[in-house]
């Protein structure tokens, strides 16, 4: 029996072509299973290995096939013999003696294309599915992916697979992102892409069909609770509070519409922007009720013409512009490590000093490692010697934090430094929500869109020494009691 | 088995290899430091505080040399050169040398074919062409192989900050960072620019020391954080800004540049000013800066103010100067031939070089007395009295008839011989005269 497929493959194996063929499909296919069990046993998890067993071993695989009939062709032409006869010559006649089942010749051809057509459909399976794990996303193209791969671990989102918000389901989406995946590779190879990589990434699938399945937009209603803790510059790192009650209500609630209004099924609101960054906006629209469109027009840009195609219909992604590959503001992430206790707040002057540390570099990750460590303890060292034996350990936990937020969020090779994505989210440098409720923005009657800030939150606390200080008792000695008193009743108001 | 022992003494070899060249080159610099303390105690204690010295920086770091540069020589057993350019900054700050590398600053040491420093080497001669021009524009430095370190006494020192260096870059980082202690602090005061930026052609130290935001801050100095890592506009500071607060330091939307001109619209150096190239986004990334502490409207009216005198000064003078500059130069009416060794050739320069820039400047950073009394008002008087008098001496027919036909039609100049006082005060006071200025403020 074993003799009989040996035969078969040396007789299939006519000429140097078909030769070749036979090799690179059986050692690829060998090579495909070995490694794949090693896969299987968690021996391999590299993805560069992945990438190998799942694109390059298939096709060395399908081209093999392919020799092997070009090969045979080609001897054909060459010796001017028909198919019969080569068939002879090559094969034992016990092999080409028809019977009920077929020659036997014919039936090992069967069993092997069989087999053939099993291993490629398993194969591009398990390639597929490789393909849609967040680790083959991540860590495949390391350098171009490196920075969004850091983000994403640490994000809301660390447990919703890449290819849920980037591919989307169906086979059309499938093929596109195989295509643009194609020309990432060419691109990463051959270091033709951008860095930083520029935003927003068209590629993403439509908010609704992504974002929506798991956040619709009846599920925002009323009011959240948001508090922020600033710490200040001086010994003590003072805490400073920030609360707010964000008005999130999607307007199903009647008198309630907040934010979420803005992606009600109801509500269309369309933009024009001046590039492709949707930071500078033209033109708002708003459909109204009767089927008219009221239009807000940023009065600095009256002349710019615009393309229907460079519209958008706002969605999710228009504010939660980085929902998952957060980039964090240096200030922004060590307050939250020192709330989080992750810092030591006692320790002298550590928001101000941990923030230097942060800011004093723009280089890689190892080099400013060393520059984080050398400053924190350099300064305890000159300035409160004797704390180096009390509080080290504590001192030794800020180092490590503060390396960890710069190798998450500092990015050197792809150009990424702090704050180089914007984040809409929020009105931070007038941007996210300011980009389109500013006084420039103007109707017909030259009226701006709101932008009061009471429209989207009512404000219980403002780098204030209390999370609550504004609907506490006020006297009227308090130099700004009369904010105060506008915000309390604004808060109480906003319920009725 | 061979191959096995053959890795492992590779590894032990180039092991070895690696640990005593860092062991060598921390031997170099605690020799440097030895001697140095003792010798220049004053570059050791600056550098002793530095950062640098915080983060293991030394005097190799930045000093060290390849035996193959043209300024490297041998000194206590080891290569070194004196001159530390942007390209050896460069190697950890990299941004901040690429961003010099493109900026206005690296260009300065180009001012050598100018006419400055013409008028420096003909009226005066080389030694004030290095301690005058060079010195603040950076000469290009010569290598002297009889010179201790190489370097040409010429051109050394220089921290001009153009200097042309002898490894192609351009620049001194010193220029603005003193050595050795590369003071942040330093760097960020008005008198880190004003080593240059001062006098009769450029009084920018003066304006800003004129300006309310010159008084501010040597009033609340003491308040301004002017030592912290983070320095942005509005939240780290906000009493007065400095000349780094509005040309390079970062702000709430843009990161701290070394590329300075990158806030400014227009060019306010030559005879007759003009945009700079994407001179709408530069005029942005200023207002950007002063909305840290002002409101859009009364920024608004600030420009428009300083444009209109901008205009003012080109419309009025600095055009119609330059036309008939153009038609004696042309004709060849001067008697001399050199530049600068006729009357006219040093009256239009200081029209144009000294009291029109410092009309556009006072304008610019408002500075009042610099507009008008030390500005338009000299402008005035060397226009009228100096200029076209001095332009009328040559009794060249297409030059008076210039001139004439300027003050007879053009409504800016008509009040000069056609009209009188009491004639043109009443058009003051109806607001006829003003109308005339109109188009300046679109």
């Amino acid at each position: 029996m074993k003799l009989k497929y040996l035969h078969f493959v040396r007789g299939v194996s006519i000429n140097q072509i078909g030769k070749l063929g036979m090799v690179l499909t059986t050692s690829s296919f060998i090579t495909f299973i070995f490694l794949e069990v090693l896969r299987m046993m968690k021996v391999i998890t590299n993805s560069y290995v992945g990438l190998i067993t799942y694109l390059l071993l298939p096709s060395l695989f399908v081209v093999g096939l392919i020799l092997i009939p070009i090969g045979w062709y080609k001897y054909r032409v060459s010796t001017g013999k028909s198919t019969k006869e080569l068939l002879a010559t090559r094969f034992d006649q016990n092999d080409l003696q028809k019977s009920r089942l077929g020659a036997s010749l014919v039936r090992t051809v069967l069993l092997f294309t069989i087999i053939n057509i099993l291993f490629l459909s398993i194969a591009s399976m398990r390639t597929l599915s490789f393909m849609d794990e967040a680790e083959f996303c991540g860590t495949a193209c390391h350098s171009v992916m490196s920075p969004e791969w850091a983000t994403y671990q640490v994000s809301p989102h660390s447990r919703v697979a890449c290819v849920q918000c980037h591919v989307g389901e169906g086979a059309g989406a499938l093929i596109n992102s195989k295509l643009n995946g194609a020309w990432q590779m060419i691109s990463a190879s051959l270091n033709l892409y951008e860095r930083p990589i520029p935003t927003p990434v068209h590629q993403l699938r439509p908010s609704r069909e992504t974002c929506e399945k798991c956040h619709w937009p009846n599920k925002f209603y009323g009011s959240k609770l948001k508090s922020f803790v600033t710490y200040q510059n001086d010994e003590k790192s003072t805490p400073l509070y920030s609360t707010l009650v964000l008005k999130i209500d999607d307007g199903e609630e009647v008198g309630k519409a907040g934010i979420h209004w803005h992606i009600n099924d109801k509500n269309t609101v369309k933009y024009a922007s001046v590039d492709d960054k949707r930071e500078e906006i033209i033109w708002v629209e708003v459909d109204q009720p009767d089927g008219s469109v009221k239009r807000f027009q940023n009065k600095k840009l009256n002349d710019l013409e615009i393309k229907s195609e460079e519209t958008r219909i706002m969605d999710c992604v228009d504010c939660h512009n980085r929902a998952t590959h957060i980039y964090e503001d240096p200030e922004k992430a060590v307050d939250k490590r020192i709330r989080k206790g992750l810092i030591d707040r006692s320790l002298p002057f550590i928001k101000r000093e941990s923030l230097g540390a942060l800011l004093s570099s723009f280089t890689d990750s190892e080099t400013a490692s060393n520059i984080i460590t050398n400053r924190l303890n350099s300064f305890y060292r000159k300035n409160y010697p004797d704390l180096l034996g009390v509080k080290g350990e504590a001192i030794d936990k800020a180092t490590e934090v503060l390396k960890t937020v710069y190798k998450t969020n500092i990015h050197v090779g792809m150009n990424i430094d702090w704050n180089t994505y914007p984040n809409y989210l929020n009105h931070d440098k007038d941007s996210g929500c300011f980009r389109c409720h500013n006084n420039n923005m103007v109707d017909v009657e030259n009226k701006p869109i709101n932008s009061d800030c009471t429209l989207c939150h009512s404000i219980l606390a403002y780098d204030s020494k209390e999370p609550f200080q504004y609907i506490k008792p006020v006297s009227s000695a308090d130099k700004d009691s009369a904010m105060h008193v506008y915000l309390q009743e604004e808060f109480l108001k906003s319920f009725n | 088995m061979k191959k096995l022992s053959f890795l492992i003494i590779s590894f032990v070899v180039l092991g070895t290899f690696s640990f005593s060249m860092a062991q060598s080159s921390a031997k170099i610099a605690g020799k440097c430091m030895t001697c140095h303390k003792e010798k220049t105690p004053g570059i050791y204690k600056q550098w002793n505080k530095s950062a640098h010295a915080e983060n293991n920086v030394t005097c190799i770091s930045c000093h060290g040399a390849n035996k193959r540069e043209t300024d490297a020589f041998l000194h206590e057993g080891a290569y070194i050169a004196t001159l530390v350019t942007p390209k050896d900054c460069g190697e950890c700050h990299s941004r901040e040398a690429e961003e010099v590398g493109r900026s206005y600053h690296a260009t300065a040491g180009e001012i050598l074919d100018s006419k400055d420093a013409y008028l420096a080497h003909v009226g005066g001669g080389e030694p004030i062409a290095i301690t005058g021009c060079e010195s603040c524009h950076g000469g290009k430095v010569l290598i002297d192989n009889n010179s201790p370190n190489k370097l040409s006494s010429k051109t050394w020192p220089n921290s001009g900050i153009g200097r042309i260096n002898p490894d192609g870059s351009k620049g001194s980082c010193n220029a603005c960072h003193t050595r050795h202690s590369f003071d942040k602090a330093q760097a960020r005061k008005p008198e880190a620019c004003s080593k240059c930026h001062l006098g009769p052609d450029h009084p920018q130290k003066e304006v800003y020391e004129e300006s309310k935001h010159g008084n501010a801050y040597y009033t609340h100095l003491d308040e301004m954080n002017i030592n912290a890592d983070k320095w942005v506009v509005g939240i780290d500071y906000y009493e007065a800004p400095t000349c780094a607060t509005c040309h390079m330091s970062a702000t709430r939307k843009q990161k701290v540049t070394h590329d300075v001109g990158q806030r400014i619209k227009w060019t306010l150096r030559p005879p007759i000013s003009k945009f700079k190239d994407n001179a709408n986004q530069k005029r942005k990334n200023m207002e950007d800066v002063c909305l840290a502490c002002h409101t859009e409207r009364f920024m608004g009216g600030h420009f428009i103010q300083f444009d209109a005198t901008v205009n003012l000064y080109n419309e009025k003078f600095a055009k119609p100067a330059t036309t008939i500059m153009k038609i004696i130069n042309k004709k060849g009416l001067k008697e001399r031939k050199a530049n600068f060794a006729n009357d006219i050739d040093w009256i239009y320069w200081e029209l144009w070089h000294h009291e029109g820039r410092r009309a556009r400047h006072g304008a610019a950073m408002m500075g009042p007395d610099y507009a008008w009394w030390h500005g338009i008002y000299d402008v005035i008087h060397n226009f009228y009295f100096e200029f076209l008098p001095a332009a009328r001496k040559f009794k060249d027919k297409d030059v008076d008839a210039f001139i004439d036909k300027l003050l007879k039609d053009d409504p800016m100049h008509q009040w000069f011989a056609h009209k009188t006082t009491s004639e043109l005060k009443k058009s003051i006071n109806n607001g006829e005269l003003q109308k005339v200025y109109k188009n300046l403020f679109d």
